[in-house]
């Protein structure tokens, strides 16, 4: 798949171009640890979680990793989206970010369209409350029907457990926002064992040659970790549900992503500058008026 | 050869699990876990032949890993762990009824739902096991292979295959009856 504009001064970063500026500036294979936004106007949320996975999986050793950013806009943004706040103990900003907030939104009310601001999920006992939130925003917020609500928790719920079902000492990241009413977009991201490496622990898979191979058996039903025929649906239901809306759905692990666009009932897969983890972006017409 | 059985006997037989004492919107699949544990506490108190009814009125929804941990997991282990006993479950809504027969039909199981006093498989099922299942229940009465057989015109062998196999899903159960000549028989009964 063919890559927008690479110019960072035109970027607009969301899941496909976040791969542009791993490209240009791979902070996992040099010594540089520096995320350079100048230029950069414009931030989707999948393109948010990304970059807060990414800086955690970096702060492993303890360093922190620097985020040059100039634009006042996506300065603003970076804090009203709570993305400042979640990644304070690993980022350093250049100029440096005063004011950040440590707040939870009242997404319920207002007009902000950053609907679940930048939320570190750091176990699986924080799901219910978070899902709990998704559904009360869709409702109240965009007016959802309660089923169409409950169908994005679903999708949202078990990308999450995901996090937390194959891996050990990572966290997850979620954001969701709706762009002029029309457009729901939701970001998870991790920074654990990614696809390939979890579904090679289980000897009865077949063999997972490559992380595009490795994304396309986790879509598979039945396809898991684990030995148990209960596991190994997530993914598959996640489609499932994006079919049903007619959204989209890109998959992305180690050096692969795949994207999936169900109104179009077609999908594409393309390399990616590797990175470690799952990081998956949600897009689904919204049910206004619905 | 017919067992008696009254809607008296079958209130004493049957009990009931409350979901949504747990919550309207049951989430994730360590929920789940919790909630099969008391599940499991449950159906260890039951004798064969009695039936433990899952009541999901008042719940809204749950998700996919919560479906398969609770009820894919305590089907897959019914007929093993506790042979003979029925797993139902009742007043789901249309969405949770949907999401539940993918859940089950994403790992071939099936299970009986009551609407009513109708008895009605969830899940994956060929038509010609769920018009068997449908025979014993109509009877309402424990009912043999060769009846059924030819009550559905059905040769004989093929009837008993079927009736393995709603066996083995714990859909029915299998009886030792006598028939009118004395000789011991298999009768086969569904829950009313």
């Amino acid at each position: 798949m063919k890559l927008p504009d690479t110019s960072l001064s035109k970027l607009k970063l969301d899941a496909v171009t976040f791969d542009t500026l791993l490209e240009r500036q791979n902070p996992f294979q040099s010594a540089s640890r520096t995320f350079d936004l100048t230029g950069v106007q414009f931030i989707a949320p999948s393109a948010l979680v990304q970059l807060a996975a990414a800086c955690y999986c970096l702060g492993r050793d303890g360093r922190q990793t620097t985020i040059l950013v100039d634009d006042a806009d996506v300065r603003s943004y970076l804090l009203r989206s709570g993305f400042a706040q979640v990644v304070q103990t690993v980022v350093r900003f250049q100029p440096r970010m005063a004011g950040i907030l440590t707040r939870t939104y009242d997404n319920v009310k207002g007009s902000n369209p950053l609907l679940i601001e930048v939320t570190r999920v750091q176990s699986g006992a924080e799901l219910p409350d978070l899902l709990d939130r998704v559904v009360r925003v869709l409702r109240y917020r965009l007016r959802y029907k309660k089923n169409d609500a409950f169908d994005v928790a679903i999708a949202v719920s078990e990308i999450c457990q995901n996090t937390f079902d194959h891996n050990t000492h990572a966290c997850g990241f979620f954001a969701m926002q709706v762009y002029q009413k029309r457009f729901l977009e939701i970001g998870v991201a991790d920074y654990g064992d990614g696809l390939a490496t979890t579904l090679r622990r289980n000897p009865n898979n077949p063999p997972v040659a490559s992380d595009r191979e490795a994304i396309y058996q986790a879509t598979q039903l039945g396809t898991s970790e684990f030995n148990d025929s209960t596991r190994g649906t997530g993914l598959y239901h996640l489609l499932e549900i994006a079919y049903k809306h007619k959204g989209s759905v890109q998959i992305r692990s180690g050096a692969a992503a795949m994207r999936f666009r169900m109104d179009k009932k077609q999908g594409w897969n393309f390399p990616v500058i590797s990175m470690p983890g799952v990081q998956i972006a949600f897009t689904l017409p919204t049910k206004v008026g619905a | 050869m017919t067992i008696p059985r009254t809607d008296d006997t079958l209130k004493v037989m049957e009990k009931r699990f409350l979901l949504g004492e747990y919550g309207k919107q049951l989430w994730t699949r360590e929920k789940a876990k919790e909630i099969r544990s008391q599940l499991q506490g449950r159906l260890q108190e039951l004798n064969v032949g009695e039936t433990l009814v899952i009541d999901v009125r008042d719940v809204e929804v749950f998700d996919y890993s919560f479906a398969n941990e609770l009820f894919a997991k305590t089907l897959l282990n019914l007929p093993v762990d506790y042979p003979g006993r029925f797993l139902v479950v009742e007043h789901l809504t249309p969405y949770t009824r949907e999401n539940l027969e993918k859940t089950l039909e994403s790992v071939g199981l099936v299970m009986i739902e009551r609407k009513g006093k109708k008895l009605h498989l969830l899940g994956k099922l060929h038509s010609a096991d769920q018009m068997t299942f449908d025979a014993i229940a109509r009877t309402k009465e424990p009912i043999t292979a060769a009846e059924l057989s030819s009550q559905l015109d059905v040769n004989l062998t093929a009837m008993n295959e079927r009736l393995s196999k709603l066996a083995r899903l714990g859909l029915v159960r299998r009886e030792k009856g006598t028939s009118p000549a004395g000789r011991e028989q298999y009768l086969y009964v569904v829950l009313a």
